[in-house]
């Protein structure tokens, strides 16, 4: 019962636990670059503001997938939370990616049109990781629902480590930060997709990054089992481990990127596949 | 019953005779006739079907016809072979005929029944009747545009009725012998088909398809051969093979069934011959890829899953389509023309459907029965979609469609609602793949490496796919905001009537699927696998079938998102805001681009050399077993 309003509240105020996660972010980055950096309330005054923008739009469907997509992909959320099937979590998350990437070629935006064919390649490059994860997982707890990773006494991460490692190897595609972040690079794309997006419109694909800072952070927060705590500081490990990554590296090209994830993270998981399947730890 | 399964051969073959001698409104009339009472006798006989199969026997005249039909067949084939001086026509087809003529001397006359019909074979009437159907229907408009003789518009058509009927027969053939000359009779039609535009490179394809069938048909003469010459089969005949292959344990004659079906289904090396078929009018490509020929392919190893199963054949089936998954699909990334990338993917697919057979547990096969369905409505609709823009907007690269969005909004739907149904929630085709994943996780300790490295090919193909798919769709759907109010394009009352029932067909099929999984779907599995019927249970808002639980609330909530969601995002406007043009950072030179391009030319001759090697080691495999 306590459970399932906790899992209620987390479904409600996962956007604002976004924001708030992005706030942060946006201070500890700074921080690490001897700055001060906004306010953590910075991401929520700039909602506001775009709140107050002239409306403008290039088509109609182009702003409702927009929508569209922050709808999904709050609901492909809210299904990890309430701990669904994996590999429905995986696809439901696919649909909402989809729905973006169809946004970003509804438009005759040369701009545009490069996001979402970088978003594409993207999905390339960390779904076959996040599937081969999702199979250990069953391989180890005997369902493939999400739940009983959550209710797991020992934590997941002691028994699949290498895929957490892929996990992490992954998450910067996932979360669009450096070294890969080829979707949205503004010096070379200019946003990508959100370009052609602004004010209000713009709004819902700028908060649905703060709800794909959820879902990155859920997927790590998971790999702690039933242990919260330990939970709590895999995310604040991995959370600095992205940032400092972020700031430290220089973007790589999209075939770098598809190399490496073909190369490094996919044979990492697959490792991680064969040992839980020859169950060595 | 037993005549209705009849009036299923008979019906096209006499309607396929009378389109011939009609006149154009008639046959327009007749065509749609036999598609609804076609369809109507396959959707009652599954209504009437019970656990026990239908067995029964023809006249033994018929016996003699079928030989002398054989032996026309080859012979018009080596006919084509040597005028054509093609050497591996009829090569093949000598050899075929004196493998044969051999055969019929040999063979000792005990059979007494040669048709068998279970749930299984009412399945693939169901999906070759309807289907076909829409495409018979759809290829009335179609000819009628193309440039050719008035004979030629009618021959077409009446090629289709009896492919029809000889996917009909295939799929109730219980007779080896039988089973091989429809199999070469389907052969022929799409010989005949792909050669139909008779320009060289029709010419040319379609040798090709002919050559690399032949192997499939003198893999089936094999296959009778080591039954008759075993002294514990003796009787050239599936049911027959099925119920004493697991206490007899020779496998040879199942791993040269294996190899029919897989070339049949274009799996490396022979993939050429389905690629190659893209030159035929796009009614022919809609057929072979939706409904029938390559739907062969994963209907013989169905058939034969009961015994073939945990075997090593299997296991070098299930690699090799493994393989072929994540082969074709990057080999589909490096084309430009629409019914190209089709083709690649639907090859990519019968790999699925090929695994999830070969798997054969009962959930598995129901994967395959789930992917063989919603396959054939989306691959129809989207292959129909291709024909309208050949047709009416004369676009066949994706690189020239970077207009459709704007000319033909209602055809870029259904594209898009074609591909997303091939791979996203909560279709039925997603449904599918997703019981594949899991499935092959269950029983993925089982096979050990291979099961985890069959996992990853699945994971990593079907990434790939999606990758396609979007591209694709990409290319065609931009539209500037001067065009912001959508208004459909005009299409034919047959193209349009065609396309709509499809949409439809496909949007019930998914929403009634959790009736269909306990009433169709697992009964079919049952009565393949001859295992017992796997239960489908509601716990809660979950369908559980086997270990699978499908939750219902969000594949419903999918629903809305996604097909609706589209829909809705087509028409949807917004008030009081403001249109602008694109900003684009400001860019004031035109920019063009496309989309990526994988070249595969350096990886497809490793491609094909991984296939012929899988293919003989299903041979050496069986052999040594």
């Amino acid at each position: 019962m306590n459970n399932s309003i906790i899992q209620i509240l987390l479904i409600v105020l996962a956007p604002v636990l976004g924001g708030l996660i992005y706030g942060i972010e946006r201070k500890v980055k700074a921080r690490m670059q001897r700055r001060i950096g906004p306010p953590v309330l910075q991401p929520f005054y700039d909602f506001l503001k775009l709140m107050d923008k002239r409306k403008m739009m290039v088509h109609s469907t182009h702003a409702f997938l927009g929508i569209l997509h922050f709808v999904s992909l709050w609901f492909a959320l809210a299904v990890l939370i309430m701990g669904g099937d994996f590999i429905l979590i995986i696809f439901l998350h696919l649909l909402a990616t989809a729905l973006l990437i169809l946004a970003g070629f509804s438009t005759r935006s040369i701009f545009s049109h490069l996001g979402a064919n970088r978003s594409a390649i993207s999905v390339l490059a960390y779904e076959p990781v996040l599937v081969i994860i999702a199979v250990s997982a069953y391989m180890l707890t005997g369902s493939f629902n999400v739940s009983e990773i959550y209710a797991s006494t020992t934590p997941v991460i002691l028994k699949m480590p290498l895929a957490f490692v892929a996990l992490l190897a992954i998450l910067p595609i996932k979360l669009k930060k450096s070294p890969f972040d080829i979707s949205e690079a503004h010096q070379e794309v200019v946003g990508g997709v959100e370009l052609e997006y602004s004010g209000i419109f713009y709004e819902a694909v700028y908060t649905s990054k703060w709800l794909d800072y959820m879902f990155c952070y859920l997927l790590v927060f998971m790999f702690a089992g039933n242990n919260w705590l330990l939970g709590l500081g895999l995310v604040a490990l991995t959370f600095i481990y992205i940032n400092a990554l972020d700031n430290s590296t220089a973007r790589v090209n999209y075939k770098q990127m598809l190399r490496f994830s073909f190369w490094v993270a996919l044979p990492m998981a697959f490792l991680n596949l064969l040992m839980t399947m020859f169950h060595l730890l | 019953m037993i005549a209705l399964i009849e009036s299923l051969f008979l019906i096209p073959i006499t309607v396929s005779a009378l389109l011939l001698i009609l006149p154009k409104t008639a046959a327009r009339f007749l065509t749609i006739l036999a598609t609804l009472v076609l369809s109507a006798i396959a959707v009652y006989l599954f209504t009437q079907a019970t656990s026990r199969p239908i067995q029964f026997a023809v006249s033994p005249i018929v016996n003699q016809i079928v030989m002398i039909a054989d032996f026309l067949l080859l012979l018009f084939v080596i006919g084509a072979g040597v005028k054509q001086k093609n050497i591996l026509v009829w090569v093949l087809a000598i050899v075929q005929l004196v493998v044969l003529g051999y055969l019929t001397t040999k063979k000792t006359e005990t059979q007494s029944t040669q048709f068998y019909v279970d749930k299984l074979s009412i399945f693939m009437f169901i999906l070759v009747n309807v289907i076909s159907g829409v495409i018979a229907v759809y290829s009335l408009q179609y000819i009628d545009e193309e440039k050719c003789s008035v004979f030629r518009k009618k021959y077409f058509l009446n090629t289709i009725f009896w492919f029809i009927a000889a996917m009909n027969l295939l799929a109730a053939a219980d007779n080896m012998e039988y089973f091989y000359l429809f199999f070469e009779l389907t052969t022929l039609a799409s010989y005949l088909f792909i050669r139909f535009r008779k320009d060289d490179e029709s010419k040319k394809n379609a040798l090709t398809a002919l050559w690399m069938n032949q192997i499939g048909g003198l893999a089936i003469l094999g296959a009778i051969a080591y039954t008759i010459f075993t002294a514990q089969y003796g009787n050239p005949s599936f049911s027959d093979l099925i119920a004493k292959g697991n206490t007899v344990a020779i496998i040879l004659p199942f791993a040269f069934l294996c190899i029919a079906g897989l070339v049949k289904g274009a799996q490396y090396p022979f993939n050429k011959w389905l690629i190659g078929a893209m030159v035929a009018p796009t009614p022919v490509s809609a057929l072979l890829h939706s409904s029938t020929m390559v739907k062969i392919a994963p209907y013989i190893i169905l058939r034969i899953s009961p015994v073939i199963k945990g075997t090593p054949v299997a296991t070098v089936v299930i690699c090799l389509t493994a393989f072929v998954f994540v082969a074709a699909a990057i080999g589909a990334l490096a084309q430009d023309t629409f019914k190209k990338i089709l083709a690649h993917s639907t090859i990519a697919l019968l790999a699925l459907m090929i695994l999830m057979a070969a798997v054969g547990t009962p959930v598995a096969v129901t994967a395959a029965l789930i992917l063989i369905l919603f396959h054939g409505l989306s691959k129809c609709l989207l292959f129909l979609n291709a024909g309208v823009l050949e047709h009416v907007f004369h676009m066949k690269e994706t690189s020239d469609m970077s207009k459709m969005g704007e000319v033909g909004p209602y055809t870029v739907l259904v594209v898009a609602i074609g591909f997303m149904s091939l791979l996203l929630p909560p279709f039925g085709a997603f449904v599918g793949k997703w019981f594949s994943i899991e499935t092959i996780g269950s029983v993925a300790s089982g096979f050990k490496i291979v099961g985890a490295l069959v996992l990853v090919c699945i994971a990593t193909g079907g990434a790939v796919l999606s990758l396609l798919y979007f591209k694709v769709l990409g290319a065609m759907i931009s539209r500037t905001g001067e065009s912001d109010k959508v208004k459909f394009e005009h299409v034919h009352p047959i193209y349009g009537s065609t396309l709509n029932f499809l949409l439809f067909a496909l949007l019930i099929c998914t929403i009634a699927l959790p009736w269909l999984l306990p009433y169709y779907f697992t009964q079919v599995a049952a009565d393949a696998t001859g295992l017992t019927l796997i239960p489908v249970v509601m716990e809660g808002t979950n369908i559980c079938i086997g270990s699978i639980h499908l939750p219902l609330i969000p594949l419903l909530i999918a629903l809305l998102l996604l097909p609706l969601g589209i829909i809705v995002g087509m028409f949807v406007r917004f008030k009081n805001v403001d249109r602008v043009k694109e900003y684009m950072c400001g860019e004031k030179i035109e920019y063009n681009f496309s989309s990526f391009y994988f070249s595969t030319d350096k990886a497809s001759a490793y491609f094909v050399a991984i296939g012929i090697l899988f293919f003989v080691s299903i041979l050496l495999v069986a052999f040594f077993m």
